[in-house]
């Protein structure tokens, strides 16, 4: 009986697609040039996948074909020696579309496992973010800004050969640095990535994570329908429809709170989510309107709440809103909660200004895939001299 | 059984359809949705935005039926759902015959006093690849039966999207599916032009009252097709355009202006054909009588990674061709016949 090797791959649908593949077919063939063989697949119950919704990829290996046949036999691997994963929004949980409810983003990782993930944020801080897990586990982060791109071009920053230099540090049992260089250069014709795959390799940094830390809540699920409870001819109740909305001060009744599908939340498919400054709010509806999640709330006095049980963060809103910085993205990292925004407007609207100003002001750049043709060449220098000097830093500290 | 002069009569009496008052703007729209959250569609969706808006102009006293697609797939997934009013799922090609079928039905129960006598709406929809492709014998069939109100809306995102993007009879000249990958050698691998199929139904269902091309970029005049389409009497057809950030690759941000470009650049008119009476509506409209200029069409396409392989020649090409929709068509925009043929040949 030989040694099986798990490695998944969580990443945000369609937009890191082609990432995903590009991370797992390397890992297989890495670890085919040292005599193990492997199978590189996306998830089947991902699929058909859609713009954000988390999804994974896996790549299984082993010592011998029968291993290999053996570990096949169970389709989806229950632990992973390593999990990548490739946006650091994803570690608050995953509702994967085929799910009923929220999974750690840990859950796979077998103890003493590494974790790999691509993140500007500090690692106490993501290890924070992250559910609690009852074993240890290893985190290594990769100073960089996830990569996003769409499902025909793809944005060639080298976040695919860094995370590949860096499973070969935390798990050499797996490949070694030199087989997966010479697939890279196989691959690719470009020497440049295989020396990002060195540095990468060099320079990656491990944060062991205590059964102590992390989000202590339970992970959200719902009752799955037992097959004697199901209808004839597949019917299902439908949504009820909405009510009027309470001021939390006042008490007045009015706008309008559509009731939603109580079995799918979008909280895991969000990467930014819009604030809103309720002084500039001029009441032109077009949020509202144009959101096609029906995420808005329509609150007595017509303003318009975002939902966050219901907003799946596609920035719509702030591009259909006339009124510059009424509606602004703001990076996921920055909220620890999902409580409206607009009750906390009315119970404190000095205290919300304020919060909202520095929200603002200190939100990192994200990107979600292509603006115009000419965008990714010109984005991808600064983005990969960006991370050189950041991990430059990190060294030197 | 014999059937009598009179019982005949009833049958395909024709039922008067209710009044719909078309609404008079953004403020004026009803809060209340029919279509609600927590379906798993891609961020900035723009199809879900038309099922949000499409009941919301239908009202509670509506009844939909979706054939197989992103909108079926999507929206009804392991057990749960978005929608608030009835909703039925349909195969591939059978919008038609659905949105046929279940009029007849409502009103049969009505007339057997199985139903109260009341007016509720039969809407079918079906996406490019189950309307412009599978579904066209059906939808023609069923616009031909001027006894039955009921409305047929093809949500076109320019491709087979569920099943990740390959071409549809609707997908535009040359783009990036799954079906047209671009090579090195042979850069271009979708030769053939969209189907103009809103006017295809009109012109080819001259008992058909209604038929419309909406986009969601423009909601007010989208939900007022509705509203016409679902109280003007007997089959009506409409044709919406929407741009897919999967599809079409953009930063789903991008989905409200993607509309608005395509309509700005004349890629795709709105207009409607009320009792046979053609109308451009709004920026078409001040586009065909001068008002506004029409933007080229290297602003629309450019902001698409499905076209990113385009060369300057690709653009042109593309640009002539709606040129030609708008110079050369007798109904600019609309009815594709000329008076003179040209030559037309693609670059290599």
């Amino acid at each position: 009986m030989g040694r099986l090797y798990a490695v998944e791959i969580v990443y945000r649908g369609i937009f890191q697609k082609n990432l995903a593949k590009n991370i797992s077919r390397a890992i297989v063939l890495a670890a085919h040039k040292e005599g193990k063989p492997g199978i590189s697949f996306g998830r089947y119950g991902d699929s058909p996948e859609r713009n954000g919704i988390p999804a994974k990829a896996f790549a299984i290996v082993a010592t011998d074909e029968q291993t290999l046949e053996e570990g096949m036999a169970k389709y989806e691997p229950t632990q992973v020696d390593v999990s990548i994963c490739v946006d650091d929004t994803l570690f608050k949980g995953v509702e994967s579309w085929a799910w009923y409810g929220l999974q750690p983003i840990n859950k796979l990782v077998k103890p003493g496992g590494t974790l790999i993930v691509t993140s500007l944020e500090e690692p106490a801080a993501l290890a924070e973010m992250a559910h609690r897990k009852e074993a240890p586990y290893q985190l290594a982060v990769i100073k960089a800004q996830p990569s996003f791109s769409g499902l025909w071009v793809y944005k060639d920053d080298h976040t695919d050969v860094r995370i590949l230099g860096a499973i070969a540090r935390v798990c050499p049992e797996l490949f070694s640095l030199a087989s997966v260089q010479e697939v890279i250069r196989k691959d690719t014709k470009d020497e440049l990535k295989a020396t990002s795959a060195l540095r990468s390799f060099e320079r990656v940094t491990t944060y062991e994570v205590q059964p102590t830390q992390g989000n202590p809540e339970e992970p959200y699920k719902f009752e799955m329908p037992k097959w004697h409870e199901m209808r004839d001819g597949i019917a299902i109740p439908s949504i009820a429809p909405g009510h009027k909305m309470k001021d939390p001060i006042t008490g007045t009744e009015g706008g309008f709170q559509p009731a939603r599908n109580p079995t799918f939340k979008k909280y895991a498919t969000r990467t930014m989510r819009p604030v809103v400054d309720f002084d500039k709010c001029i009441k032109c509806t077009l949020c509202w309107l144009a959101c096609p999640d029906s995420c808005f709330d329509v609150t007595p006095e017509n303003l318009y709440d975002a939902n966050l049980e219901a907003c799946c963060g596609c920035g719509v809103c702030e591009a259909v809103c006339p009124e510059p910085n009424c509606v602004t993205m703001v990076n996921e990292t920055h909220f620890s909660d999902n409580s409206s925004q607009w009750q906390a407007y009315r119970k404190d609207a000095e205290g919300y200004k304020a919060n909202l100003a520095s929200l603002i002001a200190t939100r990192p750049e994200r990107s979600h895939g292509f603006r115009f043709r000419g965008q990714y060449e010109e984005q991808v220098p600064a983005i990969i001299q960006a991370a050189e000097a950041e991990q430059q830093k990190q060294t030197q500290a | 059984m014999a059937t009598t002069d009179r019982e005949l009569a009833e049958l395909t009496h024709h039922k008067a359809p209710h009044k719909l008052d078309l609404f008079k703007g953004v403020k004026k729209l009803p809060l209340e949705e029919y279509f609600t959250s927590g379906h798993r569609t891609c961020q900035g969706c723009e199809s879900a935005l038309v099922m949000k808006l499409m009941v919301k102009a239908a009202g509670p006293r509506t009844i939909v039926l979706g054939s197989t697609g992103c909108m079926y797939v999507a929206n009804t997934t392991y057990y749960s759902t978005s929608w608030v009013v009835p909703w039925m799922h349909t195969q591939l090609g059978s919008s038609g015959a659905a949105a046929l079928g279940a009029a007849a039905a409502l009103k049969a129960l009505m007339r057997k006093g199985k139903f109260k006598d009341e007016p509720i709406n039969v809407i079918a929809f079906c996406g490019d690849g189950g309307g412009a492709d599978m579904g066209i014998s059906g939808i023609s069939a069923t616009l031909t039966h001027p006894d039955y109100n009921c409305l047929i809306l093809m949500y076109d995102n320019e491709s087979y999207a569920n099943t990740d993007i390959q071409l549809s009879g609707s997908t535009p000249y040359g783009a990036h599916t799954t079906f047209s990958p671009p090579g090195k050698t042979k850069r271009i691998m979708h030769h053939r032009w969209k189907k103009n199929f809103a006017a295809m139904m009109a012109a080819g269902h001259p008992t058909c009252k209604y038929v419309a091309t909406v986009c969601m970029s423009y909601p007010v005049h989208a939900m007022n097709a509705v509203r016409k389409g679902l109280s003007i009497g007997g089959p009506t057809f409409i044709h919406s355009l929407d741009p897919c950030p999967k599809g079409w690759d953009y930063d789903p941000m991008l989905s409200h202006e993607l509309g608005e470009l395509a309509v700005l650049t004349g890629t795709w008119p709105l207009y409607e054909v009320e009792n046979g009476v053609v109308k451009l509506i709004g920026k078409t409209r001040d586009i065909a009588d001068g008002r506004v200029k029409r933007l080229p069409v290297r602003d629309y396409l450019l902001k698409q990674g499905r076209f990113a392989h385009f060369t300057d020649d690709d653009i042109d090409y593309f640009q002539s061709k709606v040129d030609e929709m708008w110079n050369k068509w007798v109904v600019p925009g609309v009815i594709p016949f000329q008076k003179h043929l040209d030559e037309d040949r693609p670059p290599a």
